[in-house]
């Protein structure tokens, strides 16, 4: 069926009077948002109609278009990055591909990234589509000095290749031109031997005439494509479809990793060779060759651990070193200290006339303000300590570590420590997929609990909710943790760092015992190592900045406003007194703990900057002793495990729902405490 | 909802515009929140306006400057 006779089958969703009935087809495929739609919209006009794909909630856009003086039926399809679907949108254009009959594609590859788009037109070739190659926002890759050999990269695939601007329709008459001379492409990436092997044993048996040809849909068979499961059942015979999993079988247990991984690790390898061949960046040199270098090492089983371990230390020595001695002691003594909070305690004395309002504000003269309680400088003030704890303490360390951050990020070295991890998750027997959100959780815990959505089943999604409310410090968090492991011995770091990694790889492999189903791939693009640029990592690190002061400082206020209010009225005395049993008996930490334990629902850095303050003299003289030392360790620990923050929790309410919510909150407040109790008890007999 | 302009996603180096890449509704904290999402791989990231912007601006038009008169 051509796409032209498809178009009138359905004919309830589509207007005839909009759709002109065409001999031949171009179905446009691309990468999420490379200006597939803008080519679209340039090839076809404004009479187009949406509707959704048979079967699914995707939309997918028909056209009619006049190229070269013939009819011709356009249908633009959902962006994809592989024709291995890995969700419902990229399912629908691997179909389309598969389902229509006599087309051409039009692949439009963002020349920008001209990786991405190169691994999409190698599928294309395996699949034997005729197709022409758009090499759009041309103007953009030029302008950033990226120069792409158009005539050898034809040459190369063995197809058209057209740069074009589609915004500005610059290069459409000579895509309109090659259209109806596109042709299937004669590249075809070599596997290994055994992949070979079997892709010549199965692909006889494939069924014949479809858009998609013999090799692609034997390679997608060989790699288990579940989604392509129901087509072949229907066109292969029971025999037949034994064979494959046979051979399928028999492949797999070559490798260590998943097949789905290994054939795209080779076919990347083909598009890297073609991409290098090609591509052009402002002036490659011995640097760029060595940061190819540097990039493999940085996830090699071998050297990605010391490098880790490098980078890890870097990071410490600049958050926990610098931003949370140096910068802190000046901005918390020399700055709030020595001079804000005397200024606005002097202000309020001289605006407002001696008498209760006065003492109530700023506390009754001649006190030390940590001896009062005055709402705005006092022991709990709200400029005091709610300003003091965010902006001289919180927000130093925070800064450091965005400034850090923001040069992982920069570098590319972030994909390829998700790649790290991705390994050792394996190791835990938990799916790969679970990756994404845990380095995401390193940022913000609020979205990576969002990002849970794309695991597979409801189990999965309430496990990685799970550990992440459990064992994944936020950015913020992290931060404050290296300022306080800073003042701690290396013996000390160890007491805190692996119980923490205990729980997660306990809670791991239980939820990987428990869950049902085999695991599925991770597969994340990386992009090249480079050096970081300082005007970059100034706008992003201002970004995040601005970003945690609009949302951290309001619930810092708050957070002191309800101290203030339960040291007022007494409530905090009491709320001491009943948390003492746990807080001062079980886990022997001093009774203004418990203090910090609350805030901790608000924010978990709030909570964990109230025992930086708490310990922080001693830090600074290096005066910690060893139960100072089990204190700090124990109290970390169990706040870090403890349960999430304010917003953290609204989004695991709304994502998996009160019950769960409600569950995993009731998990997580014992096992914290108990976790807590036992390293208590641990430390002082061992440490 | 974060302002309509292209994003470069720092994780995958994707390009995209991050008009509808907004928190979810369902987020708590989503009003006024300027933290896009990554539609390939979900990354979150705040976007670059306020006084970030202002400094990106600045940053482009001395980069053009030097460009344009070296």
């Amino acid at each position: 069926m051509t796409p032209a006779q498809a178009a009138a089958r359905h004919e309830g969703d589509l207007d005839r009077k909009q759709v002109v009935a065409a001999q031949r087809a171009v179905i446009l495929v691309g990468n999420p948002n490379v200006g597939k739609s803008v080519l679209f919209g340039a090839l076809t006009g404004k009479y187009v109609t949406v509707s959704n794909y048979p079967g699914t909630t995707v939309e997918v856009t028909r056209g009619s278009a006049t190229i070269e003086g013939c009819p011709w039926h356009v249908m633009d399809t959902p962006g994809t990055n592989n024709l291995l679907p890995m969700s419902e949108d990229e399912q629908v254009t691997r179909d389309i591909l598969l389902k229509e009959r006599g087309y051409v594609a039009l692949q439009v590859c963002d020349a920008k990234n001209l990786r991405r788009g190169l691994l999409l037109s190698v599928q294309l070739a395996e699949a034997g589509v005729p197709f022409v190659l758009a090499l759009n926002m041309a103007d953009e890759a030029a302008s950033r000095g990226i120069r792409i050999d158009v005539e050898k990269l034809s040459r190369a695939l063995g197809v058209d290749v057209v740069s074009t601007v589609a915004v500005q329709r610059q290069g459409l008459p000579a895509l309109q031109a090659r259209l109806g001379e596109a042709r299937a492409s004669s590249f075809r990436p070599r596997y290994d031997e055994a992949i070979e092997a079997a892709i010549a044993e199965v692909a006889p048996l494939m069924p014949a005439g479809g858009g998609i040809g013999s090799r692609a849909l034997a390679l997608m068979a060989l790699v288990g494509d579940e989604s392509l499961r129901a087509h072949l059942a229907a066109h292969l015979s029971i025999p037949d479809l034994a064979r494959v999993d046979e051979v399928r079988r028999r492949l797999a247990a070559r490798y260590p990793e998943s097949l789905r991984f290994v054939v795209a690790r080779q076919r990347l390898a083909a598009v890297d060779r073609l991409d290098e061949a090609v591509l052009t960046v402002g002036t490659r040199s011995a640097a760029s060759s060595f940061a190819r270098r540097l990039g493999g090492w940085s996830t090699d089983r071998l050297w990605g651990i010391p490098i880790f371990a490098l980078v890890l230390f870097a990071a410490y020595e600049f958050v926990g070193v610098f931003g949370a001695k140096t910068a802190v002691d000046f901005l918390e003594n020399a700055v709030f200290k020595d001079h804000l909070v005397p200024w606005l305690d002097a202000a309020t004395r001289f605006a407002v006339p001696a008498g209760r309002v006065q003492e109530f504000l700023v506390g009754p003269p001649g006190v030390p303000y940590l001896d009062h309680g005055g709402l705005l400088v006092g022991r709990y003030g709200l400029f005091s300590m709610g300003l003091s704890y965010g902006v001289a303490i919180v927000l130093p360390i925070v800064t450091t570590f965005f400034i850090a951050f923001s040069v992982l990020e920069d570098s590319g070295y972030l994909p390829r420590l998700a790649v790290m991890v991705n390994k050792a998750f394996k190791r835990m027997g938990l799916n790969g997929k679970a990756v994404l959100p845990m380095v995401l959780g390193l940022g913000c815990d609020t979205m990576a609990t969002m990002t849970a959505r794309i695991m597979e089943t409801r189990k999965e999604r309430v496990i990685v909710t799970l550990l992440l409310a459990l064992a994944v410090p936020c950015s913020a968090q992290i931060a404050v943790i290296l300022a306080m492991v800073a003042g701690l011995s290396l013996a000390a770091m160890l007491w805190f760092f692996l119980p923490l990694l205990a729980v997660l790889f306990l809670v791991g492999w239980l939820a990987a015992k428990v869950l049902p189903g085999r695991g599925s791939d991770f597969l994340l693009e990386l992009p090249p190592l480079r050096v970081p640029q300082a005007s970059n990592i100034a706008v992003k690190t201002l970004a995040r900045i601005e970003w945690y002061l609009r949302e951290a400082l309001p619930l810092f206020v708050l957070g002191t406003l309800i101290l203030w209010v339960l040291d007022r009225f007494g409530g905090l005395a009491v709320l001491e007194r009943v948390t003492a049993p746990v807080v001062v008996g079980l886990l022997q930490l001093p009774r203004e703990a418990s203090a910090a334990f609350i805030l901790g629902f608000l924010r978990r850095d709030y909570a964990a900057a109230g025992l930086f303050r708490h310990f922080e003299p001693f830090m600074q003289a290096g005066t910690m002793t060893k139960p100072m030392e089990i204190q700090v360790v124990v109290a970390l620990v169990t706040i870090t495990l403890f349960i999430p923050c304010i917003a953290n929790f609204f989004m695991i309410l709304k994502e998996r729902g009160w019950r769960t919510g409600v569950g995993i909150l009731a998990f997580i407040l014992p096992f914290s405490f108990g976790v807590g109790a036992l390293l208590n008890v641990l430390m002082r007999r061992f440490y | 909802m974060p302002a309509a302009r292209t994003e470069r996603c720092p994780l995958c180096a994707l390009e995209f515009d991050a008009s509808g890449q907004g928190c979810r509704p369902s987020c708590p904290m989503s009003s006024g929140c300027r933290v896009v999402c990554c539609p390939s791989c979900g990354y979150s990231f705040p976007q670059e306006t306020g006084l970030a912007g202002g400094l990106r601006r600045l940053i482009d038009r001395f980069h053009k400057g030097r460009a344009e008169h070296p």
